[in-house]
């Protein structure tokens, strides 16, 4: 995709255009990816579970990529075959997320105003797999557009066009929910909850971590392992004084200052201590821990 | 007629007319100074004395003294001094007879003592206190009747320093002055010559200005002062001396403070710090002696050669500001601390123990708490040695200090390293032996291939150790192959601190004792020690038997290597036991050039171990029998211990888990279901060779046995609470809010918090211990009752509250983007476009979500003074309105007193709780967080910090009950109160933090402000506690019922809420409103 990019400038695509083109490094853990499977197979909605940066959003696009194959031909307009994707839209919840955000809206134009759909309605038309993440984030407006999808009915109202769509066959909704740091109030409801079937994410075990952060990053094994063995010992300390354990994100992003000539430590520092925490005690800590496995 | 006989005739008219006694020493004194004197000066001397006796009525007395002194006095004595003595003595009587026979009974001795040519001054000393009143007469005759024992001890001209000292308080107290001359000479007898003018000039200083400490001084000081090194005295008691010139304080406690300190360091020293607190003399005298009395302390902290920068970063703070120098040098003050931090190269385990146990935590995955190694010693579980570090498997033990290196990263580096020893015998599972499971890397051949007969023992470990003769030899081996696995394991896992370990490990080999003078079996297991210290390089054996240390070296070998066991050690020793039983305990022959190193051989653990039955022979195998000293042999002696790894204890460890988990009920399929009985583990104590009893504690072995289990059963039986499933104590959950605890006794959580000192403007580190602990609960009635009388108001309260309920959407208009259109920003958008302007393009609503997320703390003065009664503040407004009908007062008062009776006057706690009662059911309607809190204690130790309800616990009767407990009990010391309260409302999530502070007058305690009287100390200490708590966020509002609460809330709370309310009795329908207003 980076070459692409340089030459031609960035790649722009609709939002129910954009497909998983690559296949993504997704390293199974456990039989998720069968679970997953079977789940869309059946059109059961699912709930991805699990603190930030283990891999949800990661391994929905790999998912994506996966369900997109056997890749079937399609005929487009033009006569030329394509390679049929299952387009995957996703969207990240926030708190001022509403209803209208996701269904659509109308925009002025030219000549008044126009309809626009927003990517939910965009992903119910296509067939697309419609992932939203930290879904509890976004305002309780949505989830009157989440239940009649995710049950027998699988309609999206449009209340503004008066229209109901019947969701394509493709359609799934997947959500993700980190129950580590919300609040009570930002709960899951139950009525919303038990709409899904959920799938538990944590991160891997050290082995396979290391595996994960090696390969993403591209620094050595013996690198990777250390952090690893980082994330771990890092992980012990949640919830006292750290609110959530170093994600693999962040240990991959260290593992790629260290393959880029940063030395281990100083990139231990910047990309694990200093993201996780303010607090100069706990930071300490953990600069402690680094630098016990790091020389 | 002799002239003795006819000076007694010509005289005899003159005295007879009083008491006989005068006669009579008239006529000794004549024949005693008749051989010493010529006729006319005998006749002088009598008639001296004659002249004396007409003085005033009670001279006679005077003649009287006079004449008896004639014998006493001293040969040497001259005439003149004689005559010096009696005219003396005449002007004397003049003034007083008192003195006069004072001056002369005391004459004789003084003479001898201070020579005859010093009379006149010793009389002029003694007048100078004579003042012509009865008193100072007195205290002139005291000091003549001490001149003897005085001029033993003391020169003419220390004595007038003395007199100088005594004239000057007695201008303040007779009684003092008389009480300081009485012990002068004692006092002056204790110190040397050089020393007594300065000690006097000191103590004329404290008369003239701190005349009150003079007697303590004067009484107390002369030891002290000892304590300074002599030739640096006289400049120490100058500066003690400014100190004394300087207004309103306690220059004896100066004086004596500084002095122990300088007791406590080496003489040589004295010099440099006397050197160092006269720099700082000129700024102030205080801050001078107080850098002395906090040396010794600072000492522990730096060395002596860092003091100067020390002092330095000081003296700069005293030359902007005396009030912040003052405190820096006392030691109280941040800045201080962190200039001394700094400077110090020690590390101490307070200040880094949070980042070791977080570090600990991180390492293990557990709840380690850390510890100092003093405490573990304290508990009498068999660990005694207080410096150096260990674990009870769930509890780090450090030393509280470290400074073993120059350099502060060295030494944390070190205590690190100690840290992480310990930290890997928990993360590598030393303590998780199991007896019937096999090493990974050796298997359990080697246990297998011993026969074990008792299957008594209580844990795994005893039961292994049950296997050797040589129980200590077993246990030092295993010790060391141990410790070499865990330093295997952390250099292999810990790339990072391998370096800072190998230095420690070189620097232990240093101190190690050479291996060549000691008997064999003992140099073997020392040779392994080093080589698990990985200094291979410094084992050294006969080479002659170079294969039994190749073999075992080659062992500690593979057990430092990867993928090894607890149980591979266990292993390991029994190999290494075998190896060293076949080591004759005695000293090589030959010289040291016999001795050589030694390479380890390769695959150790292939080691036949059918070779046990071959080394023994027979099923039983001798080795591991009861071995006792072959002939000629020398006794074992278990090596030396290495610093870092410390105390080691398995087996003691694994049994204080097994009595932990006894404690807690047992787990399931446990080896021993039932709980473990004194005598089993009086068996196993008395077999172990970890426990040192008579090192513990001293008597007789049964007591010792005895209170070694209590404590171990104590050690394990108390932590109970702190259960949790896996059966590992929850070590740092210091709240313990599990449930099926007993409820009773309240559980004080200290918390420590520093205070501002205005003056120094810095703060007083960790100056002030809140304690916290939940009120007790009381009577649920009173909440009811509250609500019923003020039935009205409450249903008012509620009904503005839900009123107030938050509408959660607001709709935002004109927005760039939105939910919808705007219509008429729409059609103005259309309007102005077709009239082709630049139409704007805000022309979206939106709906704004606003969630009401507020979380307030009530703080309420629970201080003496909230016992006041509301009506006596009302009873004199009230007075006047009756003062014309005395009948309509006596009714208004017959009823008035009947209420009373009825209900009993109100005080302004009561009102307090009221308005809280009520402002509770407000916010419980509205669903605001709140906590409520009391506060009160006396003395910065103990501010007492009550919880009624805290931020987590909801309405329930428990919390109705406890307000019930809200009474006034001592003082008002609001900063810590303050900074609590900020604590706990910064741990809540809320957006919107308020804290409330209902009080009924100004901040008050023991110790805020210079003295009882100072107000500006409390109230800038609790303004400085409202800003910090501003400072988080937090809208702090102070609310008084105090009338005069205007003049200092002004100051207190400068720019923020606060307000006056002046008829108590509005305050349970005035805080709600106030609430209201604060939040809306």
């Amino acid at each position: 995709m980076t070459e692409a990019a340089t030459k031609t400038g960035p790649k722009v695509h609709a939002v129910e255009e954009y497909t998983v083109q690559e296949e993504p490094y997704y390293l199974p853990i456990g039989d998720e990816v069968e679970l997953f499977e079977t789940a869309y197979a059946q059109r059961i909605p699912v709930l991805l579970k699990g603190p930030t940066g283990a891999g949800k959003t990661r391994f929905v696009e790999y998912m994506a990529w996966r369900l997109g194959r056997p890749l079937t031909k399609v005929s487009s307009q033009s006569g030329n075959e394509e390679e049929y994707r299952q387009p995957l839209i996703t969207v990240a919840c926030h708190e001022d997320l509403t209803a209208s955000d996701l269904v659509g809206r109308y925009l002025l134009d030219t000549d008044g105003t126009k309809w626009v759909d927003g990517p939910l309605t965009r992903a119910v038309k296509v067939g697309a797999i419609c992932y939203l993440d930290e879904v509890v984030e976004a305002r309780k407006d949505t989830t009157v557009l989440i239940h009649p999808l995710t049950d027998y009915r699988r309609l999206l109202p449009i209340e503004k066009l008066g229209q109901v769509i019947e969701a394509t066959d493709g359609f799934l909704l997947v959500i993700s929910y980190n129950p580590g740091y919300q609040s009570a109030l930002k709960d899951l409801k139950h009525s919303t909850r038990q709409r899904f079937i959920a799938i538990e994410f944590d991160y891997p075990p050290k082995d396979q971590e290391a595996e994960i952060i090696a390969h993403e990053s591209g620094c050595s094994l013996a690198a990777a392992t250390d952090l690893a063995k980082l994330g771990e010992k890092v992980r012990n300390l949640k919830e006292h004084g750290l609110g959530e354990g170093v994600s693999t994100r962040l240990l991959i992003y260290a593992g790629r200052l260290i393959a880029n000539g940063i030395p281990a430590r100083r990139a231990c520092q910047v990309g694990i201590t200093w993201a996780l925490t303010d607090d100069a005690e706990v930071q300490r800590s953990i600069e402690e821990v680094v630098t016990s496995i790091f020389e | 007629m002799s002239i003795v006989g006819e000076l007694l005739a010509r005289h005899h008219e003159r005295l007879a007319g009083f008491p006989a006694p005068l006669q009579q020493h008239f006529e000794s004194g004549l024949r005693a100074l008749a051989p010493r004197l010529s006729p006319s000066q005998l006749q002088q001397w009598t008639e001296t004395g004659v002249e004396l006796t007409a003085l005033s009525l009670r001279s006679w007395e005077a003649a009287s003294e006079y004449f008896r002194a004639g014998p006493d006095l001293p040969k040497e004595t001259t005439w003149e001094a004689i005559e010096t003595l009696g005219r003396e003595a005449v002007t004397m009587a003049a003034d007083s007879a008192p003195l006069a026979v004072s001056f002369l009974r005391a004459a004789p001795a003084a003479i001898a003592a201070v020579g005859p040519s010093h009379i006149r001054q010793w009389a002029d000393l003694g007048r100078r206190l004579y003042k012509g009143n009865w008193k100072s007469s007195s205290l002139a005759a005291q000091f003549y009747d001490l001149a003897p024992q005085l001029f033993q001890v003391v020169r003419v001209s220390q004595a007038s320093r003395l007199v100088l000292f005594v004239d000057e308080l007695s201008r303040h107290s007779y009684e003092l002055a008389a009480a300081c001359l009485g012990v002068a000479p004692e006092v002056l007898k204790k110190l040397d010559d050089d020393d007594r003018l300065p000690f006097i000039a000191f103590a004329v200083e404290l008369a003239q200005s701190s005349w009150a400490d003079s007697r303590l001084y004067f009484e107390r000081g002369a030891p002290l002062i000892q304590k300074v090194h002599s030739p640096v005295r006289e400049r120490y008691l100058l500066l003690a001396a400014q100190v004394a010139r300087g207004p309103n304080r306690s220059a004896f406690q100066y004086f004596e403070e500084a002095a122990v300190a300088l007791g406590e360091l080496e003489p040589d020293d004295h010099n440099k710090v006397i050197e160092l607190a006269e720099q700082l003399a000129p700024y102030s005298a205080y801050a001078a002696m107080d850098f002395i009395t906090s040396v010794p302390r600072v000492l522990q902290r730096v060395r002596i050669d860092e003091l100067q920068n020390w002092q330095d970063a000081g003296l700069r703070i005293l030359k902007q500001s005396h009030d912040g120098g003052e405190a820096y040098f006392r030691l109280q003050s941040t800045r201080g601390e962190d200039i001394l931090d700094t400077l110090s190269a020690r590390v101490e385990l307070n200040k880094v123990g949070e980042i070791l146990r977080l570090y600990c935590k991180a390492l293990t995955g557990r709840n380690v708490s850390i510890q100092s190694t003093s405490n573990l010693a304290e508990k009498g579980i068999g660990w005694v040695d207080e410096q150096r570090a260990s674990t009870e498997g769930s509890t780090i033990f450090l030393p509280d200090v470290m400074e073993r290196y120059h350099e502060k990263d060295s030494n944390f580096a070190a205590v690190k390293v100690f840290a992480t020893h310990q930290a890997a015998h928990i993360e590598f599972g030393s303590f998780d032996f199991a007896y019937d499971r096999p090493g990974t890397l050796f298997g359990a051949t080697a246990r297998e291939s011993i026969r074990s007969e008792s299957s008594a023992a209580v844990t795994d470990m005893e039961r292994f150790f049950d296997l050797f003769g040589e129980r200590q030899l077993a246990a030092d081996l295993y010790e060391l192959a141990e410790d070499a696995r865990i330093d295997g394991a952390i250099k292999r896992e810990y790339g990072g601190i391998r370096r800072p370990l190998q230095r420690i490990q070189r620097d232990e080999v240093e101190k190690r004792p050479d291996v060549r003078r000691m008997p064999l079996r003992i140099a073997f297991v020392e040779n392994l020690v080093r080589a698990s210290l990985d200094a291979h390089d410094t084992v050294l054996w006969p080479r002659d038997r170079a294969e039994v240390m190749a073999q075992a070296l080659g062992l500690l070998q593979e057990l430092a290597g990867p993928g090894t066991s607890v149980e591979d050690t266990a292993e390991a020793t029994v190999r290494l036991y075998m190896l060293a039983m076949s080591i004759p305990n005695v000293f090589q022959d030959g010289d040291d050039n016999d001795w050589d190193s030694v390479e380890p051989m390769e695959g150790g653990q292939s080691m036949p171990m059918d070779g046990a039955g071959e080394m023994g022979g027979g099923g039983s195998d001798p080795q591991f029998g009861d071995v006792g000293e072959g002939e000629g042999e020398e006794q074992y002696q278990s090596p030396e211990d290495v610093d870092f790894r410390g105390d080691f204890k398995p087996e003691l460890v694994q049994l204080l888990m097994k009595l932990k988990k006894d404690a807690q009920g047992g787990d399931a399929g446990e080896m021993s279901p039932q709980a473990l009985t004194p005598e089993q583990l009086q068996e196993l104590l008395e077999k172990s060779v970890e426990i040192d009893l008579d090192a513990l504690m001293e008597g007789d072995l049964d007591a010792t046995t005895g209170m070694f289990m209590n404590n171990l059963q104590k050690e394990a039986g108390t932590p109970t609470s702190e259960k949790d499933k896996n059966g590992q104590p929850m070590s740092d959950d210091s709240t313990g809010a599990g449930e099926g605890e007993e409820p009773l006794k309240p559980i004080v959580t200290i918390y420590y918090y520093d205070e501002w000192d205005f003056r120094a403007q810095d703060y007083k580190p960790r100056w002030c211990a809140v304690k916290e602990a939940k009120l007790e609960e009381g009577d649920e009635g009173f909440y009811e009752n509250a609500l019923k009388e003020h039935a009205g108001l409450v249903a008012q309260t509620r009904k503005q509250f839900e009123l107030m309920k938050p509408e959660l959407f607001r709709k935002l208009k004109r927005l760039p983007e939105g939910e919808d259109f705007d219509l008429d920003a729409a059609i103005d958008w259309m309007i102005e476009r077709k009239a082709g302007g630049a139409p704007n393009e805000k022309i979206y609503w939106r709906r704004n979500k606003i969630e009401r997320d507020v979380a307030v703390a009530f703080l309420i003065d629970m201080s003496a003074s909230t016992d006041e009664e509301i009506n006596k503040r009302e009873k004199k407004y009230d007075d006047d309105d009756y003062d014309d009908d005395p009948r309509k007062y006596l009714s208004w008062w017959v009823s008035k007193r009947r209420q009373e009776l009825t209900s009993p006057p109100k005080r302004i706690i009561d009102l307090e709780k009221e308005s809280t009662v009520l402002l509770m059911t407000a916010l419980e309607t509205i669903g605001d967080q709140y906590g409520i809190y009391g506060f009160s204690g006396y003395g910065r130790d103990n501010v007492e910090f009550f919880v009624i309800k805290d931020f987590d616990e909801h309405l329930d009767n428990n919390i109705k009950k406890r307000l019930d407990k809200v009474v006034p009990i001592r003082s008002t010391r609001m900063g810590p109160a303050i900074r609590h309260a900020t604590h706990k409302l910064i741990l809540t999530d809320a957006k919107v933090k308020i804290l409330v502070l209902l009080s009924d007058g100004r901040p008050q305690d023991h110790g805020y402000g210079r003295d009882r009287t100072e107000k500006e100390y409390a109230i800038h200490d609790t303004k400085q506690a409202l800003n910090e708590a501003k400072r988080e966020g937090i809208t702090p509002f102070a609310l008084t019922v105090d009338r005069s609460g205007h003049d200092y809330l002004k100051t207190m709370c400068e720019d923020m809420g606060y307000e006056v309310v002046a008829d108590i009795e509005a305050l349970p329908s005035r805080l709600p409103t106030l609430y209201r207003r604060l939040t809306e």
